[in-house]
């Protein structure tokens, strides 16, 4: 196994780099800077399951809330969290991440009617296979999941049209470290998409160490890549948090002109 | 008579006839089932005289026996004789005068209303009315949508009613004359009959015009002979219509021997020309169609008037302008949401507006701010710039509600902005603010006109917002707000607050002004609480505020209907900061938006206390105002329920305008009080009508000049016998009666008898 794919692959120097970097913040800005912030802040928690590895990207969710805290106004909880479904916490949180890259147990009932529940009151779910591999275990851990989770409505694949490729970012395009789809499947309720879904690993391609160092290679592509699968993580998070905001009609001829005139690769 | 008289002992100078009546209901049954038995019982009565040999005896005994049975027949029938006392009658004649509205249209070439050609030729034809009055008894009418009977006098005769209906007129008319001899009928009139199609007559007055035993002359007032006009014959304009959402108007214009020009037809509100139109009038048309379409900018009820020039040589020239009245209302209520930034109590509140369709939505989340780097060129980004030109200038006052949620202005609107967001409060638009890092003080709003418009003053704290668990605390005092209840009933409604999820993060650093209404709070350790729902009053706005950036968690927890009760929480929010009807604490109504004349005008009104509980025994200034000026200034006290009502008869026709003042709190409503002016839509004469009338009925139909000669119009006038008084006499019921019955049949026996029969 490549040493960038394990967590246990820190380097010594980025542990150094971090330990002084959070004394530093803690000198200067004293406890409360680092305090829970308010809660309406963004959180991202990560779900724990049995079997298979939960935490395949231990710094995928960090990575990207410090992306998200840089490139938009979104203010973000970066305290890494993670939860069971069967949580009580968990209604805290609307945003929730599931990753892994091999095969799970299935969830219990009673999970999977709290997050039937969940995701029904307005929360939202990214799933992520970190495998980087087509027909994993973890794929088909994921759909026999959402099999059971929502029996009447299969994963649809999420057209280009959709908020999620123009929240933030215009992007036409699903990128992520591996690309093993080149689309993203979803779940909708009464017009809003609770549950996404990439094969493509996401949380690899945002994955740096508290140096700055990404985590991860990408497969068969470079830095425009993994810039792209960023701004598909931060349009994820910023759909969650506006919705079809972007296709108000005050958005629509400018964005519209934007696609027509520079298409985003 | 007079032996009859003597028999019977009656004055035979109090009758003048007799007559026998008979009174079983079928004489001639009984006296058919006689004639067939009498024989037959005489022929068996005949055989038994057998022995008896003397033909004279036989014969009276014969005799005998039929004059029993002709006494016995008599009793059967039961005849009397009645003395009676006839008299003549005299049959009617009835004249219909056309008192409708119709009849004050200048007529040509006398140039002289209608109804002073009826009124000069009845003057001229009174020789011959009087003549009629000899032999008929001429009864007068007003006729209109109705008749009402009057004396020929003519002194109260005007044109004054609002319609004419011959339909009801007839109907009337039969129902009057039901056991009356009617031979005959006048009917002055022009024949304007709205309630008729041109060139037809229904159904409604053929068949009332049959049972008129007589025939109905018409005779027609005026003439359409160079009738000169400019008309709004017809107005099509809706009752109702939405704020800034166009009104469309369809019309048509009548012309009349005008000859060619170009009119201007305006619509005006109060004195503002809202739209003006050019209509080319040519020789050769009548009807002009023309479509009109504005926009209301203000909601009620609104009143517009259209008009047209007038001509002096016009007939009529009232129906060159009308008034209608449009209710505007609020189609959708649109909102201007600001967010100061993405996130989940950003994203609930927007899901419930957007979700809302009483709701036009426009939401900015400024997703980036300037710090923030993108790493990427503006084209690959879905960032728009944020128009806060065209929304605080241009576009401000057409928003009903503007909502500030986690916004710091800077850099993002220029200051003076905020005074114009001032501005648009105080004359009566709605703004809320709603908590977080970037509201309040830690938006910069410390000593900002936006200060000046909320419930609250700033207070600078060491920590301006508070990262800690709390329950919203409900003022009981206010418990009765509408922005509270969540559930109709008090005690459910107070249970549902505190079942709601506790929340986390405050605003801190904010102080209540003296006439906020403090409506929800959170208790600290120090004893004094923080406000956190505050609503207060700016102008003629309303501001609201809400000091927390977590009520998103009673939609995602949902514990205890929270989802609903979170909706339910911004709908009452939004209503009471728009000023729905509901949520005032004065109401002022009257029970009917228009009134005819001479119609009783009912006005309420009900006081709220600041806690929505009814104000009782507080005295506000009611004033009527008519044409601006004020006609009627009264001080009312509110009873137990915060209510009281008021009734006045208005003098005048028109618009009117009620206000009440109480407690610094004023209302005001319009209504309309309209002279019915349907006569003058359609003001030309029908001769097609009143021909018709005439024809059908057997009658003459002349156009009257003010000096027709009607002498050559004669009527039918058979006899008419009834009786006035008579008396009956039984010539059965009495002693002789039966008595001669019994003294036949008596004497028969002692005559068989002694001729030795049994």
């Amino acid at each position: 196994m490549h040493c960038y794919r394990h967590p246990s692959c820190f380097k010594l120097k980025g542990m150094r780099k971090y330990l002084f970097i959070t004394a530093l913040a803690f000198f200067l800005f004293g406890e409360s800077a680092l305090a829970s912030a308010s809660d309406s802040n963004l959180t991202l928690p990560r779900i724990v399951y049995e079997g298979g590895n939960d935490n395949a990207r231990p710094e995928g969710m960090r990575s990207l809330l410090a992306q998200i805290a840089r490139r938009t106004s979104v203010e973000v909880n970066r305290e890494p969290i993670s939860l069971k479904l069967s949580d009580p916490n968990l209604f805290k949180y609307p945003f929730i991440y599931l990753g892994g890259d091999e095969a799970f147990e299935p969830f219990p009932e009673s999970d999977l009617n709290v997050l039937r529940k969940y995701l029904s009151y307005g929360g939202f779910l990214f799933i992520d296979d970190n495998s980087a591999e087509a027909d994993s275990g973890f794929d088909r851990s994921v759909r026999r999941m959402v099999t059971r989770l929502f029996p009447q409505m299969p994963l649809r694949n999420i057209s280009r049209d959709h908020s999620v490729f123009r929240s933030f970012y215009l992007l036409n395009t699903v990128s992520g470290r591996a690309i093993i789809n080149s689309y993203m499947e979803g779940i909708s309720l009464k017009g809003r998409t609770v549950l996404m879904y990439s094969v493509n690993d996401q949380a690899g391609a945002w994955s740096r160490n508290k140096l700055g160092d990404w985590n991860f290679d990408m497969v068969a592509g470079g830095y425009r890549q993994r810039q792209l699968s960023i701004r598909l993580g931060i349009n994820i998070i910023l759909y969650a948090l506006t919705l079809d905001y972007k296709k108000d009609m005050v958005h629509l001829p400018i964005i519209l002109e934007r696609l027509r005139r520079y298409q985003s690769p | 008579m007079n032996n009859l008289a003597k028999i019977f002992g009656f004055d035979p100078k109090e009758y003048d006839q007799w007559q026998l009546n008979w009174a079983p209901e079928d004489p001639w049954l009984i006296a058919v089932s006689f004639a067939l038995i009498t024989p037959l019982a005489l022929w068996f009565f005949w055989t038994s005289l057998r022995r008896i040999s003397s033909t004279p005896k036989k014969i009276l005994l014969l005799s005998l026996r039929v004059l029993a049975f002709i006494f016995l027949l008599v009793i059967l029938l039961r005849p009397e004789l009645e003395v009676k006392k006839n008299h003549s009658l005299k049959n009617h004649i009835a004249i219909l005068l056309d008192d409708s509205k119709s009849l004050s249209i200048k007529t040509f070439p006398k140039e002289i209303p209608r109804i002073d050609l009826v009124k000069e030729t009845l003057e001229a034809n009174k020789e011959y009315f009087e003549q009629l009055k000899k032999d008929f008894h001429v009864d007068t009418y007003y006729v209109s949508d109705g008749i009402k009977k009057t004396n020929s006098s003519l002194e109260n005769y005007q044109a004054q009613r609002p319609y004419t209906n011959f339909a009801n007129v007839l109907e009337e008319l039969n129902k009057d004359y039901e056991n009356k001899f009617l031979k005959g009928v006048f009917l002055f009139s022009d024949g304007a009959d709205l309630t008729q199609e041109s060139e037809d007559i229904s159904q409604g007055i053929l068949r009332p015009l049959s049972r008129i035993n007589g025939p109905v002359h018409s005779l027609q007032a005026g003439s359409n002979d160079n009738f000169k006009d400019l008309a709004l014959e017809s107005v099509s304009a809706p009752d109702f219509g939405f704020v800034q959402q166009p009104v469309h108007l369809s019309l048509t214009v009548y012309s009349s021997a005008l000859g060619n020009r170009n009119v201007p037809l305006v619509l005006k509100e109060g004195g503002r020309i809202l739209v003006s139109k050019i209509i080319e009038i040519r020789e050769d048309q009548k009807h002009y169609k023309v479509d009109l379409q504005f926009t209301p900018r203000k909601i009620g009820k609104r009143i517009y008037t259209l008009n047209l020039p007038r001509f002096a040589e016009e007939s009529i020239l009232t129906n060159n302008q009308r008034e209608f009245e449009v209710d505007v209302a609020r189609d959708r209520i649109r909102i201007l949401h600001l967010n100061g930034r993405p996130s989940w109590d950003s994203r609930y509140l927007r899901e419930v507006l957007a979700n809302n369709p009483r709701v036009d939505l426009l939401s900015f989340f400024i997703l980036r701010s300037l710090g923030d780097d993108v790493a990427a060129p503006t084209s690959e980004l879905s960032l728009i710039p944020f128009p806060s030109n065209l929304l605080f200038d241009d576009y401000l006052s057409s928003f009903d509600l503007v909502i500030f949620q986690n916004f710091k202005y800077e850099p993002f609107i220029d200051k003076k902005y905020l005074t114009n967001i001032r501005n648009y409060v105080e004359n009566g638009g709605a703004f809320l603010m709603i908590g977080g890092e970037l509201s309040f003080q830690g938006g910069s709003y410390s000593r900002t006109p936006i200060e000046d418009i909320l419930p609250v003053s700033f207070k600078e704290t060491s920590t301006r917002f508070l990262n800690k668990d709390f329950h919203l605390q409900v003022n009981e005092t206010f418990s009765n707000h509408p922005m509270l209840r969540l559930e109709k009933d008090l005690q459910l409604n107070q249970e549902v607050w505190e079942g709601l999820p506790s929340l986390h993060g405050t605003n801190l650093g904010l102080i209540a002004n003296k006439d906020a209404h403090v409506l929800a709070e959170v208790e600290t350790e120090s004893g004094s609480p923080i406000p956190m729902l505050v609503a207060g009053e700016y102008g003629k706005g309303r501001t609201a505020l809400l000091a927390t950036d977590s009520v998103w968690n009673w939609s995602f927890r949902k514990s205890g209907g929270g989802g609903r009760y979170y909706q339910r929480f911004w709908n009452n929010i939004i209503d009471w900061l728009i000023s729905e009807p509901q949520t005032r604490r004065l109401q002022l109504e009257s029970d009917k938006d228009r009134y005819r004349e001479e119609e009783q005008v009912l006005i309420k009104f009900k006081l709220l206390e600041k806690n929505y509980q009814p104000a009782v025994n507080a005295t506000g200034r009611l004033t009527v105002s008519f044409c601006s000026s004020e006609v009627i200034a009264k001080d009312l006290k509110t009873d137990e329920l915060g209510e009281q009502v008021f009734s006045f008869l208005p003098e005048e026709t028109g618009f009117y305008e009620a206000e009440i003042e109480i407690e610094n709190l004023k209302e005001k409503i319009m209504f309309s009080v309209l002279k019915d002016n349907a006569e003058f839509e359609k003001p030309l004469v029908n001769e097609f009508i009143l021909k018709k009338i005439a024809q059908v009925s057997g009658g003459q139909y002349i156009e009257l000049n003010g000096a027709n000669d009607l002498s050559s119009i004669q009527f039918e006038n058979p006899e008419i016998k009834i009786k006035s008084h008579s008396r009956s006499f039984s010539l059965w019921d009495n002693w002789w009666a039966y008595g001669c019955v019994v003294g036949f049949l008596f004497l028969d026996w002692w005559l068989r008898r002694k001729a030795g029969l049994s």
